[in-house]
C-alpha cells in the first residue's frame, strides 16, 4: 500500500494507542461523572424533594461545582499527558519538514476523534449510569414513590457544555503545540521536567498555619461581625476561608518536595522518589488538591447520612411511648375505643394510655428586626410566635412527672440533651389570640420530654395561669395530646392503618407545615401586611394531603403523629431521595478522586520509565524499585485522602458544635460512625492503591 | 553550499541572558564532510539547531544552497528542512509506529507523494547501507546501529543539499559507530552528499575532510585532513588538549 500523509498518521495513531487509551478513559470518566451528576441533580425526583433554597440543595450544588472543577482539571491534565507523548511524533515530523499547515488536518482529525468520541461516549453513558445506580439503590436500599427517577433532559445542556469544553481544550492544546517555533523543545517535551525553584523549609509550617488561620477566620468571622456591627455578616466574609486553600497548596508542595519528619538515621530514605516528584511538583500538587477537594466533597455528602440518621433513629428508639399524636380540638380524630378496636383486629392490645389538653397561645420573644443593608437590631415582641401551653397537671398526667410551676413563670419542654434550638427561654408575655388578654411571665427552667421537643415549642405553666389564659379560646386554639403503648410486639400494618385513618380525619384547615405560624399571620394581617407564607415565596414551603407519603409532608406536617414503628421502618423510605442523592454524590466524588489518583500514578510509569531503567542498570533490586513506586503512589493516594477526610471530619464536628454550642450524645455517636466510615473509605483507597501499584510494576517490568 | 556568517544566538533563563554563539563564520562546500567539535557548552548543538531551522537565531546569516534562512516564514522554513536538509539525530528519532522502510520514506510522505522514484531511491539506499533485512521491522525490533543507518537513509531520501547530523554516534558502540560513519562516507562518495556533523567523538571526526573547533561560542580553529585518518585523529586530540588547557 502506498503511504500517504493520512495513512501514515493513522499508523502512528495506532502505535500510540496506549497513551490514547488513558486519554480516552479520562475523558470518558469525566464526562460520565458530570453527566450522571447533572442528570440526577436536575431530575424532577431530586428537585421536588430538595427544598428550594435549603441547605441540602446548596450542599448538592456546592459539591457539584467541586466535582466539575475536579473533572475540568483532570481532563486538562489528561490532555496535557496525551500531548506530551504526541509532541515527540509531531516534533520529528516538523524536524523532517512537515509544516504546521501539513500537520494541522491530521492532528485535528485525531484530536477531534479522540476527545469527541470519548466525551460523547461518556456523556451518553452518564444517563444509563445514573439510571442503573439509582435502580440499584431502589432495589437494594430503599424504594418509594418519591424514589421514581424522573429525569429532566435539560441536564444535557450541562453535559453538552462540558463536552464542548473538553473538545475545545483539546483543539486549543493541539494548536498551541503546532504554533511552537522551537522544534527541539517540541521533540523533547516528553522528557522535559518543570523548572525547579528552591522551596523554603518554612513553606510547610506556614502552610499549616494558614490552614488553621483561614479555617478559624472563616468560621468565626460571621459571629465576630455580628457582635461588632449588630449586622449579619456579608457574604464576602467567606473570602476569609481563602488562606486555607493557599495553606493547603503550600502544605502539599512541602509534602511533595521535602516530606514531613526528617529521618536522621537514614537521611537518604526516599531520596529517589522524592527527586522524581520534585520535578513534577506543580502538576503533582494540582492533582493532589483536586483529589483532596473531591474526597472532602464525598466525605461531606457521606457524613451527612450518619449525622442526620443516627440522632433521629436513636431518638425514635428512646421515645417513652409507641404511639404519640396530637390534634386540634375542632378535628374529629379516631377515639380511644376505635383505636383499641383497630388494634384488636391486628391482634394487639394497647396499654398505658395517657393524654392531656393543651392550648395554643402567643408567646413573647426577641427577634432580629432587619434594617437597611445587613444591619439589624434585636427587639422584644410581646406577641411573637405560636406556643403550645400545658398546665402543670396536664404535663404530669402526660409524663407521670410531677411538676410545680410558680404563677407568672413557665417551664420550657425540651429533649433530654436540651438541644431543641427552638425552645424560647426569653418570653415575658403569654397572650390569648382570641381575647387578646395575656399575662406576664418569665422563664423558670427546662422540663425534659422528647416527644414534645418540636419546632413549635411546648411550655408548662401554673394551672391558675392556664385557667385565666384559656378563657374565651375557640377550638381552633385548643388541642389534645394522646399517647399509648402496645403489649408485646407492635404491628406495622396496624400503625399504617391507624395513620391512614388519623390523616383522613383532618380537614383542610390543618393542611399546613409546622413553621406556618398562626400568630405571625394574625400579627402581619393586623399590621396590614401579607404573611410571608401566603405570598409566592411561601408556596415552595406548602404541604399537601395529596403528597402525604412525601418526605416534605412527613417531616413538616404540623400534626404529624409519632408512631415509633412507622418512624423506624419508613425512615429510609421517607428520607430516600435525600439520602440516596448524598450516597450518589459520595460514590461519584470517591470514584472521580480514585480515577485521578490512578491516572496521576500512571504518569509515574510514563514519565519516569528512563529513571527506573537506569536504576535497574545500577543494580536496583525489584524490591527497591517497588519501594520507590510505593513511595510515590503512596503520596498521591495517602496525602489527599488523609487531608480531605481530616478537614471534613473537623469541619463536620465544628458544624455539629455550632448548631447548639456543644456536641450532644447523639452527635457524638454520629461522629463515631463517621470515623468508622473514614476507615472504610481508607480501605477502599488502599485497595485501589494496591491495584495501581501492581499495574505500574507490570508496565515497568518489575517482577 | 552552506554559508554561516557572523552568527549570534543567545538564550534567556529567567532574567539572565546567555550568549551561546558569538559571531560564527564558516562555509561548507558541496560534497564535503565536515565535523564540528568542542567542549560541552561551546555552542555546537545550538549552531546545528540554527542551521536546521529548529530554533531562531538573533543575528548574522545562514545560507543553504543560495537560500537565506533569516526572514523566512514557517511554511518556507519547513520546505527548506524537507527538501534542502537531511537530518540524523543522536537518538535516531525514528517513528515507533512505522516500519524501517516507511520511516525512510517519511520526508517524501511529508513532501506530498512518495512516487516511483521515491520507492526506487529508498531501495537503493537500503541496499547501499545494508539494511535490507530489517526493512519490514519496527524500530523497537532492531539495534541502535541499524536504527542510525536507517536514519541516514531517511536523511538522504529527498536528495538534500546538506545532511545535518547531531552526535550520530553518541548512543552507539564502536562497531556500530564505524558502520554509521561508513554510511556517511558511502553517501558522500556515491551520492556526492554534503555532510555537516556535530560530534564529541574524535574517532568519528577523523573520517571527515575538515573539522571546525568551537570554544565558548566562537570558532577556535579549523583543521583539514592532509594525511591518514589516524594522523588526523592524533592532530585533533592535540588541538583538543590545547583547547582545554
Amino acid at each position: 500500500m502506498t503511504l500517504t500523509m493520512k495513512t501514515m498518521e493513522l499508523k502512528l495513531q495506532r502505535a500510540g494507542r496506549k497513551h490514547s487509551r488513558l486519554y480516552l478513559f479520562c475523558n470518558f470518566m469525566a464526562l460520565m461523572i458530570i453527566s450522571a451528576y447533572s442528570a440526577l441533580m436536575c431530575s424532577r425526583t431530586v428537585q421536588t424533594v430538595f427544598p428550594s433554597g435549603g441547605d441540602s440543595r446548596k450542599q448538592m450544588y456546592a459539591i457539584f461545582v467541586m466535582t466539575l472543577t475536579g473533572c475540568i482539571v483532570f481532563t486538562i491534565y489528561a490532555a496535557g499527558l496525551f500531548f506530551r507523548h504526541k509532541s515527540a511524533q509531531l516534533g520529528i515530523l516538523m524536524a523532517l519538514g512537515a509544516s504546521r499547515k501539513r500537520l494541522l488536518p491530521g492532528l485535528f482529525r485525531e484530536v477531534l476523534l479522540l476527545s469527541g468520541v470519548s466525551a460523547a461516549a461518556g456523556a451518553a453513558a452518564g444517563l444509563p449510569f445514573v439510571w442503573i445506580l439509582w435502580s440499584l439503590f431502589r432495589l437494594v436500599l430503599v424504594d418509594s414513590s418519591e424514589m421514581k427517577l424522573v429525569l429532566d433532559f435539560r441536564c444535557l445542556f450541562i453535559s453538552a457544555a462540558f463536552f464542548l469544553l473538553v473538545v475545545g481544550f483539546a483543539c486549543i492544546t493541539a494548536w498551541r503545540y503546532l504554533k511552537r517555533t522551537n522544534i527541539m523543545e517540541v521533540i523533547r517535551e516528553e522528557h522535559t521536567n518543570e523548572p525547579v525553584k528552591e522551596l523554603g523549609r518554612w513553606c510547610g509550617p506556614v502552610g499549616l498555619l494558614l490552614i488553621f488561620a483561614g479555617g478559624a477566620m472563616g468560621y468565626f468571622a460571621p459571629y465576630v461581625w455580628q457582635i461588632l456591627f449588630s449586622a449579619y455578616a456579608p457574604s464576602w466574609t467567606s473570602i476569609l476561608y481563602v488562606p486555607m486553600l493557599a495553606g493547603l497548596y503550600m502544605t502539599m508542595l512541602y509534602t511533595v518536595v521535602y516530606g514531613w519528619g526528617r529521618n536522621k538515621k537514614n537521611p537518604y530514605k526516599n531520596i529517589i522518589s522524592r527527586g522524581m516528584m520534585k520535578f513534577q511538583a506543580k502538576q503533582t500538587v494540582n492533582n493532589l488538591l483536586v483529589i483532596t477537594l473531591l474526597i472532602a466533597g464525598g466525605c461531606f455528602a457521606m457524613f451527612y447520612l450518619p449525622a442526620s440518621g443516627t440522632s433521629t433513629m436513636l431518638s425514635y428508639r428512646s421515645y417513652p411511648y409507641d404511639y404519640f399524636y396530637q390534634y386540634r380540638a375542632d378535628q374529629k380524630v379516631p377515639e380511644e375505643d376505635e383505636i383499641k378496636e383497630l388494634a384488636e383486629k391486628y391482634g394487639l392490645t394497647t396499654k398505658d394510655w395517657a393524654g392531656c389538653d393543651y392550648i395554643s397561645l402567643a408567646i413573647g420573644g426577641y427577634v432580629n428586626v432587619e434594617e437597611e443593608g445587613n444591619r439589624y437590631h434585636v427587639e422584644y415582641l410581646p406577641v411573637c410566635e405560636e406556643a403550645q401551653i400545658l398546665s402543670e397537671d396536664a404535663y404530669s398526667a402526660l409524663t407521670g412527672e410531677s411538676v410545680d410551676v410558680e404563677p407568672g413563670t413557665y417551664f420550657c419542654v425540651t429533649n433530654r440533651d436540651e438541644s431543641n434550638i427552638y425552645a424560647n427561654k426569653s418570653a415575658q408575655d403569654l397572650t390569648n389570640m382570641v381575647t387578646k388578654k395575656g399575662i406576664s411571665t418569665s422563664f423558670a427552667g427546662y422540663l425534659h420530654y422528647d416527644l414534645l421537643a418540636e419546632m413549635i415549642g411546648y411550655y408548662v405553666i401554673d394551672k391558675e395561669d392556664y385557667r385565666i389564659l384559656e378563657e374565651g379560646l375557640t377550638d381552633q386554639w385548643r388541642g389534645r395530646i394522646m399517647q399509648f403503648n402496645v403489649e408485646g410486639e407492635d404491628s406495622y400494618s396496624f400503625a399504617k392503618e391507624f395513620y391512614g385513618r388519623f390523616l383522613a380525619s383532618f380537614d383542610e384547615s390543618c393542611e399546613y407545615a409546622d413553621f406556618y405560624n398562626r400568630v405571625e399571620k394574625i400579627t402581619a394581617e393586623e399590621a396590614g401586611e401579607i404573611y410571608w407564607m401566603d405570598t409566592e415565596l411561601g408556596k415552595d414551603f406548602m404541604i399537601s394531603y395529596d403528597e402525604a407519603d412525601s418526605m416534605n409532608f412527613q417531616l413538616r406536617w404540623r400534626y404529624q403523629p409519632k408512631f415509633r414503628i412507622l418512624l423506624i421502618n419508613d425512615y429510609l423510605c421517607r428520607m430516600g431521595v435525600l439520602y440516596m442523592m448524598f450516597l450518589f454524590i459520595f460514590i461519584v466524588c470517591l470514584t472521580t478522586s480514585l480515577v485521578v489518583c490512578y491516572t496521576r500514578c500512571q504518569t509515574i510509569a510514563l514519565n519516569n520509565r528512563y529513571v527506573f531503567d537506569d536504576l535497574k542498570k545500577l543494580g536496583a533490586s525489584p524490591g527497591f524499585l517497588e519501594k520507590e513506586i510505593r513511595s510515590q503512589c503512596g503520596n498521591v493516594f495517602r496525602v489527599p485522602s488523609l487531608v480531605g477526610m481530616g478537614i471534613m471530619y473537623v469541619l463536620f464536628a465544628m458544624i455539629l458544635y455550632a448548631n447548639d454550642g456543644r456536641i450532644t450524645f447523639y452527635e457524638m455517636i454520629a461522629l463515631i460512625i463517621c470515623l468508622v466510615l473514614v476507615f472504610i473509605i481508607c480501605g477502599v483507597v488502599a485497595g485501589v492503591y494496591r491495584v495501581t501499584v501492581k499495574s505500574i510494576k507490570k508496565q515497568l517490568d518489575i517482577g | 553550499m552552506l554559508y554561516v556568517k557572523d552568527l549570534h544566538k543567545s538564550y534567556e533563563v529567567g532574567k539572565v541572558k546567555y550568549q551561546v554563539l558569538k559571531g560564527i563564520d564558516f562555509h561548507v562546500a558541496q560534497g564535503e564532510f565536515v565535523a564540528v567539535m568542542g567542549p560541552s557548552g561551546s555552542g555546537k548543538t545550538t549552531l546545528l539547531n540554527c542551521i536546521s531551522c529548529y530554533i531562531p537565531f538573533d543575528g548574522g546569516s545562514i545560507t543553504v544552497g543560495g537560500t537565506k534562512l533569516a526572514g523566512q516564514n514557517e511554511e518556507m522554513l519547513a520546505k527548506i528542512r524537507n527538501t534542502k536538509l537531511g537530518f540524523v539525530f543522536q537518538d535516531f528519532m525514528l517513528l515507533d509506529g512505522l516500519t524501517i522502510r516507511e520511516n525512510i520514506l517519511v520526508p517524501r510522505i511529508v513532501q506530498g507523494e512518495v512516487g516511483r522514484d521515491g520507492e526506487e531511491l529508498a531501495d537503493k539506499l537500503i541496499s547501499l547501507f545494508g539494511i535490507g533485512h530489517i526493512v519490514n521491522k519496527y524500530p523497537a525490533e532492531i539495534s541502535g546501529g541499524e536504527k542510525q543507518r536507517a536514519a541516514v537513509a531517511r536523511s538522504l531520501i529527498n536528495n538534500p543539499m546538506v545532511i545535518l547530523a547531531d552526535e550520530p554516534t553518541g548512543n552507539l558502540d564502536s562497531k556500530s559507530s564505524r558502520a554509521v560513519i561508513e554510511t556517511f562516507i558511502e553517501a558522500k562518495d556515491k551520492m556526492n552528499a554534503t555532510i555537516f556533523m556535530v560530534t564529541h567523538d574524535s574517532f568519528a571526526a577523523s573520517f571527515c575532510d575538515r573539522v571546525i573547533l568551537l570554544k565558548d561560542g566562537t570558532l577556535y580553529r579549523q583543521l583539514e585532513k592532509d594525511g591518514s585518518r589516524s594522523e588526523f585523529q592524533d592532530e585533533l586530540l592535540g588541538v583538543i588538549k590545547e583547547m582545554s588547557a
